[in-house]
């Protein structure tokens, strides 16, 4: 059997998923909703800002301690993925036929791969006079792909 | 007829706003918790022009989400997913007035690389943190509660 025939048939009949889907109580789906908007906003946000301090704004800012902020945006991202795997698990037809949603995702892989790199790099940043460029074009790659993600999961809705 | 696009686009504007400023907020409340202590809290709070800039593009892309389908947060009848997100932002707003009023963000601004901010100004930053979740769980409720009460 296809892999996404065996998931629909496990979420149609997953108690967890069958109370997401039919109850009316606010502590049900507009939860999940509510922990996936305030962990995107985090963890978009606060990359966003590091984005921005690597591409020249507030360079009084030393760059290195920075990093000490990933622990905390790694929390944000898992509790907005997991929140966004149960919204897609409760709702699997329309989020996978969704054009927007590969793409919603590549976006975000991407922009996660790139702030991996990003923190190694700024680890290494006391030896800096200036950010270097190549340092800068993955800041601005990054701060293009959080933004695009999170205008795709803005319009999914509408398309 | 208004273009399929417009409300898509303005809820956009509308989480960029709320994105960069809620990172550089969040930043500077979690360095005077101690997260990333290693970071001076001046330069840090050097950033908040840039979540004022942030607030005004939130702030005009809701107003325009408001006129576009005002029904939906102010109903009738009252939405008060609604009335609890503006009554979190106006306490944002008496917070933030005390923390410049009171000169903590001057006191603040004193605290180096590797120190402790003081106990005050942990309780300005908790009460920060606690009041923008709120606003993002009202908001979020907002769609949900509309027409239910």
């Amino acid at each position: 059997m296809h892999i996404i025939e065996i998931l629909q048939q496990w979420t149609e009949n997953n108690a967890f998923f069958i109370w997401l889907r039919e109850s009316p109580s606010i502590w049900a789906f507009p939860t999940v909703y509510f922990l996936h908007t305030i962990g995107l906003i985090f963890t978009a946000g606060a990359s966003l800002v590091i984005d921005a301090r690597l591409l020249g704004a507030g360079k009084k800012l030393p760059v290195a301690p920075l990093a000490g902020y990933f622990r905390a945006i790694w929390i944000g991202f898992w509790l907005t993925a997991i929140s966004g795997a149960v919204m897609v698990g409760s709702d699997l037809e329309t989020k996978l036929t969704n054009r927007l949603f590969p793409i919603k995702m590549v976006l975000v892989a991407i922009a996660v791969a790139l702030m991996i790199v990003l923190r190694r790099r700024m680890g290494a940043s006391e030896e800096w006079r200036a950010v270097p460029l190549s340092t800068r074009m993955l800041a601005a790659a990054s701060l293009v792909c959080w933004l695009s993600a999170v205008a795709a999961g803005r319009f999914m809705a509408y398309f | 007829m208004q273009a399929w696009w417009l409300v898509p686009f303005c809820k956009t504007l509308h989480y960029f706003g709320i994105a960069f400023l809620v990172g550089v907020v969040g930043l500077v409340d979690l360095r005077i918790f101690g997260v990333a202590k290693g970071l001076p809290l001046r330069p840090l709070q050097r950033l908040m022009p840039w979540a004022v800039v942030s607030f005004l593009l939130a702030a005009v892309s809701g107003y325009a989400l408001l006129r576009i389908n005002p029904s939906t947060a102010l109903g009738p009848p009252v939405n008060l997913a609604f009335a609890a997100k503006m009554l979190c932002l106006a306490l944002i707003g008496l917070n933030d007035v005390l923390y410049l009023a009171t000169g903590l963000k001057r006191q603040v601004d004193g605290v180096g690389a590797g120190e402790h901010a003081s106990a005050s100004a942990k309780i300005v930053a908790g009460v920060s943190m606690l009041l923008w979740v709120g606003v993002v769980f009202w908001s979020r409720m907002l769609t949900f509660l509309a027409g239910a009460i």
